[in-house]
């Protein structure tokens, strides 16, 4: 399968000071690219620059050949990111939010997605409640929810374990690997051991010198051994 | 495999999005609050703006009075005019910096922007942004427009006695179209359609164009001109705000959020931060070699680092050398405005350069941890941090003794109580920086003339009180036009007061 995304080169930071070492990576269809390292080492700026949030400091960034530009619409209809943003409109409830998501993605069945979607991330009961209402739990529920019933070649998650309970990180391990299954890629930002095992093909160890490892050594670096 | 399909957004399905979103923020708003509230709600706003208006409009026309009443000569503070400027000029330039501001504030404000929620649920959906950025951009254009056209109006009352009444509506129009075109050349900036110097100068010139006008309010083509050239520039820059960044859209409704919030919680201070967000960057190299130096002790190394951080934060200089320019231009205007109300300018001059003196104070009163850490006692500190804003206060405040004395106004004595005036207006940042944000849930207190939120006062006071007593005698002084030795002695009683309680009271907490 071709190669989904491509990053050469890249340096990622702040105000002209990288974070970390430069990040070489291809990430092909059906792949999901595993990122580890310590706090601080710059996993989610990477992250962030590859979704398009912040410019790349050098380097290049391409997703199906193009190099990324998140306000062309082809960028939005192929890129599906999460991040910890614990931004939400305020008057809509969790079926709103996600029902907004699929009709600006024009979903077919909008609103059964909608249901399966809710159903799959346990928010049935809570589906009329405003985000204020919800748990932190519930509303990173509701951001996964929101990446994943949108259609997507490249799926980039920052950490997506945070505030989940076990059960719902097993099973966003399983959603992940489908949607890898179903040809998409993924760039996953993780600090679970189990969930790298559970999903990566490969693995990026970010530190001053990035290293491409096995997924089996990033959950040994990860788990501290 | 998902196709990379670039086909052409659908634009309907963005309306709908948007009306989905507006709609159902809506009917929830709608749900939560009753119809009695709602009534409760108008009627205090209608009746709390009746009253402002009713209190300005007799305030304006008191003024105006006035000045269609009195003499042309000897009712400034500056007693021989030796120096005259043409009235037209002065009112233009103020016309013009007005203008320049609603430019900058556009700017930093967007004004095309999206807020928090929309940044995260609309931006990232793959259809056309106009829809979404569209509307609030129209709004804002509209809302600047109307609200210039109405401040206009009193201004036009007071500096254009002859004008008549349709004159003055014209004038008025004028500047409110003038105010669209500026929000609008903003627009442009953020489109890339103007780089960011071409964008200044053009704009520059547009308004100075734009400043003139409502002086030709005789004739009505002045105000069709800026109304026509207004609408031209909405049409060319409306189609396209869409195209505008998402780095830019988020920018722009970050700053105007935070301001936003800053104004209603009514904190001058979160205000000056939201708005110096924007501002270039923190010069992180300058006095690099002042601050490499061995300092001998702690306090001169604070000291040492206060006035580095002072310089790093880059002070705004131009604004302080424009609310120089118009004190010294205003009392040189023949038939200007009357004594009192030049004083009163001053005093509004004085306080909005000392409030931009503040920067480090107000950084540093964020995280008072800090401060803690440092060997000395809190009082050193504190005196430490004032220093520069003292410093940088008594040569504005002596500058503009020295050009009020070089036209008349006063004796040379002037120039060294202004001096000491700016040392305690310095020191008033310091108390200012330090304020808590009002506690909007404290009781008001009843008093004679009825329930007064006196600790929500206090708080929003908190600074400004001390850097207006500091002005007092200096004020005094151009008011006698001559300088005795007693408005000498009290300037340095009140200088030394301000500055001993600026530096012994503890920060309030919220």
């Amino acid at each position: 399968m071709g190669s989904v995304l491509e990053a050469e080169g890249l340096l990622v930071g702040y105000a002209g000071a990288p974070v970390c070492g430069e990040v070489s990576a291809t990430v092909a269809a059906g792949e999901i690219l595993g990122i580890v390292g310590v706090n601080g080492a710059g996993k989610s700026t990477v992250a962030r620059t590859i979704a398009g949030r912040q410019a790349p400091l050098d380097g290049d960034v391409k997703v199906h050949g193009l190099l990324i530009d998140p306000d062309a619409v082809p960028f939005r209809r192929q890129v599906s990111a999460v991040f910890d943003d614990d931004l939400f409109f305020p008057s809509l409830t969790v079926r709103e939010h996600l029902l907004l998501v699929a009709r600006g993605h024009s979903v077919a069945d909008p609103e059964g997605r909608v249901e399966e979607e809710l159903d799959f991330f346990g928010l049935l009961g809570r589906a009329d409640a405003i985000p204020d209402a919800l748990s932190s739990g519930q509303r990173r529920r509701l951001l996964l929810a929101a990446g994943l019933i949108r259609p997507s070649s490249l799926l980039i998650l920052d950490e997506p374990e945070q505030r989940l309970d076990p059960i719902m990180r097993v099973a966003l391990g399983v959603r992940i690997a489908e949607h890898a299954r179903n040809g998409g890629a993924v760039v996953l930002v993780t600090h679970d051991p189990e969930l790298l095992l559970a999903t990566a093909t490969s693995c990026l160890v970010i530190d001053h010198e990035v290293r491409e490892l096995e997924p089996v050594q990033g959950a040994s670096i990860i788990a501290g051994s | 495999m998902l196709t990379l399909d670039d086909s052409t957004p659908d634009r309907h399905l963005a309306a709908e999005i948007v009306r989905f979103t507006r709609s159902t923020t809506r009917r929830h708003k709608r749900s939560r609050v009753s119809l009695s509230e709602r009534f409760v709600d108008a009627y205090s706003w209608g009746l709390g703006i009746a009253v402002s208006l009713t209190i300005a409009a007799s305030f304006v026309l008191a003024l105006r009075n006035e000045i269609a009443d009195r003499s042309s000569a000897g009712t400034g503070i500056i007693g021989a005019q030796w120096l005259i400027l043409p009235e037209p000029v002065l009112w233009t330039s103020v016309t013009y910096a007005f203008l320049l501001v609603v430019s900058n504030l556009a700017r930093k404000l967007g004004p095309v922007t999206v807020g928090g929620p929309e940044s995260i649920w609309w931006l990232t959906l793959p259809i056309d942004r106009r829809p979404m950025v569209l509307p609030p951009f129209l709004r804002k254009a509209a809302l600047t427009g109307t609200g210039l056209t109405l401040l206009y109006l009193p201004f036009s009352m007071v500096t254009a006695v002859n004008r008549t009444a349709p004159e003055h509506l014209l004038a008025s129009v004028t500047f409110g179209a003038a105010g669209v075109i500026a929000v609008t050349l903003a627009a442009f900036q953020q489109l890339g359609l103007l780089g960011p110097r071409i964008g200044r100068v053009v704009t520059m010139t547009a308004l100075l164009a734009c400043a003139v006008l409502p002086t030709a309010s005789s004739s009505p083509w002045p105000a069709a001109l800026a109304f026509v050239a207004a609408v031209v520039l909405l049409v060319l820059a409306g189609p396209r705000t869409g195209e505008v960044r998402s780095e830019e859209l988020i920018r722009g409704g970050a700053v105007a959020g935070h301001a936003g919030a800053s104004l209603f919680m009514m904190d001058s201070n979160e205000v000056l931060r939201a708005l110096g967000g924007g501002r270039k960057t923190v010069d992180g190299g300058r006095a690099a070699g002042f601050f490499a130096r061995p300092a001998g002790g702690p306090l001169r190394a604070l000291i040492r680092a206060d006035v580095v951080a002072f310089l790093r934060l880059n002070p705004p200089l131009m604004p302080s050398v424009l609310w120089l320019v118009a004190c010294v231009a205003m009392p040189l205007v023949e038939g200007g405005l009357p004594e009192f109300a030049q004083l009163g300018i001053i005093v509004i001059a004085g306080c909005a350069t000392a409030s931009g003196m503040g920067g480090v104070a107000r950084k540093a009163a964020l995280v008072p941890e800090l401060e803690a850490l440092l060997p000395l006692h809190p009082a050193l500190v504190r005196s430490s941090r004032a220093l520069m804003p003292c410093l940088a206060m008594a040569v504005w405040m002596a500058a503009l003794s020295g050009l009020l004395v070089l036209l008349g106004a006063s004796d040379p004595a002037l120039i060294a109580v202004g001096a000491l005036a700016g040392i305690g207006m310095g020191a008033g940042t310091l108390r200012s920086a330090t304020k808590a944000a009002p506690d909007w849930s404290a009781p008001p207190v009843d008093t004679p003339f009825g329930p007064v939120p006196r600790a929500q006062l206090g708080s929003l006071m908190r600074g400004l009180d001390v850097t207006i007593l500091a002005m007092v005698p200096v004020m005094v002084g151009l008011y006698l036009g001559y300088t005795p030795l007693t408005v000498v002695v009290v300037q340095a009683l009140f200088s030394a007061g301000i500055v001993l309680l600026s530096v012994l009271s503890k920060p309030k907490k919220a």
